[in-house]
């Protein structure tokens, strides 16, 4: 977005003067609303951010959470809607590539990917296309850097047919001792390493700031492309520079390129910085003023001690990574900016840094009426049809046709793979049995209806997902994707998720240690998408052997679920799909319920009573028990009279409302009165529903009546093929 | 001690995986060595793991097959050294002409990671000594250019009288010509094989339904750098 | 009708990189001592074998179909369609 006249003014005060361009374009690039977060800062400040093993909260390129004493897990989650709508695959390819590089400026070693996509309706061809290109993009860039992409969260809606969301999250490991937490001191050198800075990307981050135009070739300039070859070398090269302490801060340059970085390293730490451009190693002639505002990929910013500069040079020559000194950082409190001796920029840095917050107008639309309009009268379906139609939708079926184009394996780390269980189960790899779990999710047909309740929800599922896995939640990040925040009934959105993410994190003890705002996602139209709260979560696991995937693993065994069901089929899955119906009350959210049900889980499994766990989401508990079914390859039998509900009158609302903080668990056959004797003694809404069949049949009866009867491997065989019916048409 | 050689290029990923597996599982005296630091006659095994060697440029593991350490390597036939390529190893051992015939992108034009089921033919050599013949390993394959070509004239006066790794029936997801995973010199001093044993080299890494058996070649290697082969 | 064959060269436009051109160029070609290649571009082929009344008719139905059918992508690729020799 060009700077607005009220923007100008205040650049004139800063500075005392008209500014140069070389000035200007700076504080265009770093006040877009990409790199600065002016319209949301405000209220992202109601986010809890602490906690005792939370070493650093937001503020950093990524956050720091230590899992084990010593060991610390740093996060992050990253956006790259705009570029991937218009070039969707270096559009997801580069997204990879930053949010790698994020994690490695406190010096962790990346170890996972997850890929958490809000994709348009594969019928539709642009959409097909949009999809095809990030899923290949995704994984050619996340494969050669040899980061395993281990989990996701993928949904389907026809508003994402032009504007994906592709979000992407990164997780690294370190010992505390190796964390790059300090800051530059004055005097330190800039390094600059990596690629040559060319002319991609020119104001990348204003295009992001904007809604996308009709003519999406006139987007050329800001697109980029990923070379994640270089990205790879990178990992390795830092690796060793943090492993000799080689390395005093790092940063990458990301938005808003070389000014952003030098702007926010000097400001974050009261320093200032003098460059000169002409060192800095270029692919192509450039202006100063480009070589400013390029956002040239894997490139990272590097301060070190004078006395430790020949040392890293040599590194950096062995791997064969381009690299030029730049300047060094002073306690001036100004960026100066020279170019062959000539000064073309001096601001001071941190009212470059950090532009004044704005506080944006808020207004409900009438379209927030949809999530309370009552849901009456529906016909009544076959329920067998039903379930088919559910296991078919995208949204529910097997994602393997995208994630068998991800290698999962690479470093040997993931113990629980995807589709084996609700979250990724990744070992440290020492010479113990500890590990962390991942997991990312979103419901972008909840936050559309009830943006508050829709974000608690979210926060909730990925809990849950990390419980299911017996791992103990510790900490998530949010990306928050989003309308026009100049536009009241767009950013009314946002605010209640800010709320809702806020309300339900401090419900459960999770700190959100740190989170990535989009806006500007509408189309030419000045329509928006859904909007959509990510969540991704963390958890400790104390024993990798232990950890319940969501197949089931024994015939007999039996089946029970754990939490009351609700009539809650607004928002539903079944709504939809079945219905072809979007309104209704959300399903509330239930936190004091979601900690006593992971509580109660968690001694279900440590006892060895519960040897497979599946939350329940989308599709209800019958789909949630039918994935556990396909997964184990058992069959199952289903009694709908013996699921506690309160209010239901309709088999229907029993099978597929989405009501929250329940899991469907499987009980090992010989300790089933244990079970009952532990949901009694720990006040659990909870019973035994079923149970595990050597016969390959679903079997779904209410009392003496028959519901339906299906086969388990035509079951199967939609849950596993629909996606890839529907992609490659 | 024997000593282990793990050639690293720009883009290797899997080197600190087979790392692990040699060192910490199997017990060998293991080093990842840069390929501008690579000499021959210091090692007694050397193994190139899977990854993207200078990013798969050009065809997987063709601008690596033109580097001074792999035609260093050639000569390891003459010296007798043991030499392993994992899947990108495995392409790097064909573009330099170690092993005969080609990997070219998958039938299905995409990237695939999935645990599969190899039967072993007349194991011979370092690599397979604790093999039997007719043997099932399960192993994952991650790669996109996984399958394998050789001509008929070579597979039937070659390829057939060599060790061979065959996808079992209903696991070549690559469209390999005969099913071939992977193959070695007729003495299996070379063997390069596109599934990646050391990510199946500990139970905790096997998914449901498979067992983690590529340890046996590591395995193999150790007991035939102490006793022969 | 008649048979012709039609080349379509799709390569990264001018102001947009090419990674793979680039490698090949430097740790290939120049690390072999060939100093006078002074730059590599990477590019996708594709022979379309397509029956047309005359050359030029047989030209642009090929470049519709790239266009139409996305086999190149306008934002950041160039394409050269032209009969073959």
């Amino acid at each position: 977005m060009p700077l607005s006249s009220g923007e100008i003014e205040s650049i004139k005060r800063i500075l005392g003067r008209d500014p140069r361009p070389e000035e200007l374009a700076m504080f265009e690039a770093q006040w877009s609303e990409h790199c600065s977060y002016k319209s949301s800062r405000k209220l992202l400040k109601l986010l809890p951010t602490k906690n005792d093993y939370v070493i650093l909260g937001p503020g950093r390129d990524a956050p720091a959470v230590e899992v084990f004493p010593g060991i610390s897990v740093v996060f992050k989650i990253e956006s790259h809607n705009h570029p991937s709508a218009v070039d969707p695959y270096n559009g997801a390819a580069t997204g990879i590539g930053g949010i790698v590089r994020d994690i490695l400026t406190l010096g962790a070693k990346p170890i996972a990917l997850l890929d958490l996509l809000y994709l348009g309706n594969p019928s539709n061809s642009h959409a097909n296309w949009l999809i095809r290109g990030i899923v290949k993009g995704i994984s050619d860039y996340g494969n050669r850097i040899g980061v395993p992409t281990v989990a996701g969260d993928t949904w389907f809606d026809d508003i994402f047919n032009k504007q994906p969301l592709v979000n992407v999250a990164c997780v690294g490991i370190a010992s505390n001792n190796k964390l790059v937490l300090e800051g530059p001191k004055p005097g330190d050198a800039i390094v600059i390493i990596g690629n040559a800075t060319g002319r991609d990307g020119i104001l990348g981050s204003s295009f992001a700031s904007k809604p996308l135009s009709e003519d999406t070739d006139k987007e050329i300039g800001a697109v980029q492309v990923g070379d994640p070859l270089t990205e790879k070398v990178l990992i390795d090269v830092l690796q060793e520079l943090t492993s000799k302490s080689l390395v005093k801060y790092i940063k990458d340059l990301g938005g808003g390129g070389l000014t952003t970085a030098v702007s926010e390293s000097a400001a974050d730490y009261g320093l200032g910085a003098t460059i000169h451009l002409n060192k800095l190693h270029l692919r192509e002639q450039l202006t100063p003023l480009e070589m400013l505002i390029s956002e040239s990929q894997e490139r990272m910013l590097l301060a070190v001690e004078p006395k430790k500069l020949s040392e890293v040079i040599n590194i950096l020559n062995r791997y064969d990574l381009t690299y030029s000194i730049i300047g060094h950082f002073d306690d001036s409190g100004r960026v100066r900016v020279y170019y062959k001796g000539k000064l073309v920029a001096d601001v001071p840095a941190k009212e470059l840094a950090r532009p004044q917050a704005l506080r944006r107008d808020s207004r409900p639309p009438q379209e927030a009426l949809k999530g309370l309009t009552p849901i009456v009268r529906l016909p009544k379906v076959d329920l067998g049809d039903a379930i088919v139609k559910l296991i078919s939708s995208p949204n529910i079926a097997s994602k393997r046709w995208i994630y068998e184009q991800y290698d999962h394996e690479v470093g040997i780390r993931t113990v629980i793979k995807p589709g084996h269980g609700d979250a990724a189960v990744l070992r440290i790899l020492d010479d113990s049995r500890r590990g962390i779990a991942v997991k990312g999710d979103a419901n972008p047909r909840y936050t559309s209806l009830d943006p508050f309740n829709g974000a608690a929800n979210s926060v909730a599922e990925c809990f849950r997902n990390l419980v299911s896995v017996n791992s103990t939640p510790l900490a998530i990040v949010d990306e928050l994707n989003a309308g026009n925040p100049e536009k009241p009934e767009q950013f009314w959105y946002f605010e209640e998720m800010v709320k809702g993410i806020a309300w339900m994190s401090s419900e459960l003890g999770l700190p959100v240690v740190g989170g990535k705002v989009s806006f500007y996602n509408e189309d030419e139209k000045g329509r928006q998408i859904k909007p959509t709260a990510t969540i991704v979560g963390i958890g400790r696991v104390d024993d990798i052997s232990k950890s319940t995937g969501l197949a089931l693993n024994e015939t007999n065994n039996y089946i029970a679920v754990v939490g009351i069901t609700y009539p809650e089929l607004g928002g539903s899955e079944y709504l939809y799909r079945v219905h072809g119906l979007e309104l209704g009350e959300i399903p509330r959210p239930r936190p004091a319920s979601e900690i006593r049900h992971a509580e109660f889980i968690k001694h279900l499994v440590s006892r060895g009573i519960a040897v497979s766990v599946h939350d329940v989401s989308i599709g209800g508990l019958v789909i949630a028990a039918i994935e556990m079914a396909i997964a184990g390859g058992l069959g199952i039998e289903l009694h709908v009279d013996r699921i506690p509900t309160r209010g239901t009158e309709r088999i229907d609302e029993v099978l597929f409302s989405e009501t929250q903080a329940r899991y469907i668990v499987e009980i090992k056959a010989s300790r089933v009165t244990e079970f009952k004797e532990l949901t009694r003694e720990y006040g659990i809404e909870s019973n035994v529903i079923g149970k595990v069949l050597s016969k390959e049949v679903i079997v779904i009866t209410n009392g003496n009546e028959d519901i339906t009867t299906l086969g388990l491997p035509d079951i199967a065989n939609l849950y596993n093929n629909s996606l890839k019916k529907l992609m490659e048409w | 001690m024997h000593k282990v050689a793990i050639i690293k290029f720009p883009g290797t990923n899997c080197d600190e995986d087979v790392l692990w597996v040699t060192k910490y599982v199997v017990g060998l005296d293991a080093n990842i060595v840069w390929y501008k630091d690579f000499s021959l006659n210091t090692w007694d095994a050397i193994i190139i793991p899977g990854g993207f060697s200078f990013g798969d440029w050009l065809r997987a593991g063709a601008i690596a097959a033109r580097t001074r350490a792999i035609e260093e390597l050639s000569k390891v036939l003459d010296y007798g050294i043991p030499v392993l390529g994992i899947c990108n190893g495995f392409q790097v051992l064909v573009e330099a002409g170690l092993l005969p015939g080609a990997l070219l992108p998958n039938e299905s034009g995409k990237f695939i990671c999935r645990w599969v089921r190899v039967k072993v033919e007349r194991p011979r050599g370092p690599w397979l000594r604790l093999v039997n013949d007719g043997d099932v390993l399960d192993m994952p394959i991650a790669h996109a250019e996984g399958r394998y070509y050789v001509d008929e004239d070579t597979y039937n006066s070659l390829v057939v009288k060599s060790p061979l790794l065959r996808y079992v029936n209903g696991y070549n997801f690559n469209g390999s010509s005969y099913d071939i995973a992977g193959v070695a010199t007729l003495d299996g001093l070379v063997l390069g094989l596109m599934p990646h044993p050391e990510r199946a080299s500990e139970d905790v890494m096997a998914p449901k339904g498979f067992k983690a058996n590529g340890k046996v070649i590591f395995e193999s290697l150790a007991r035939s750098l102490k006793e022969g082969w | 009708m008649l048979i012709f064959m039609v080349e379509a060269i799709i390569t990264n436009k001018r102001s947009v990189r090419d990674p793979e051109g680039e490698t090949i160029h430097k740790f290939l070609v120049l690390r072999r001592g060939y100093n006078s290649v002074k730059g590599i571009r990477t590019g996708k082929y594709l022979l379309f074998n397509v029956e047309a009344s005359n050359p030029d008719d047989a030209l642009s139905k090929v470049k519709e179909i790239c266009e139409k059918l996305r086999i190149y992508n306008p934002v950041v690729h160039d394409i050269e369609v032209r009969l073959r020799a």
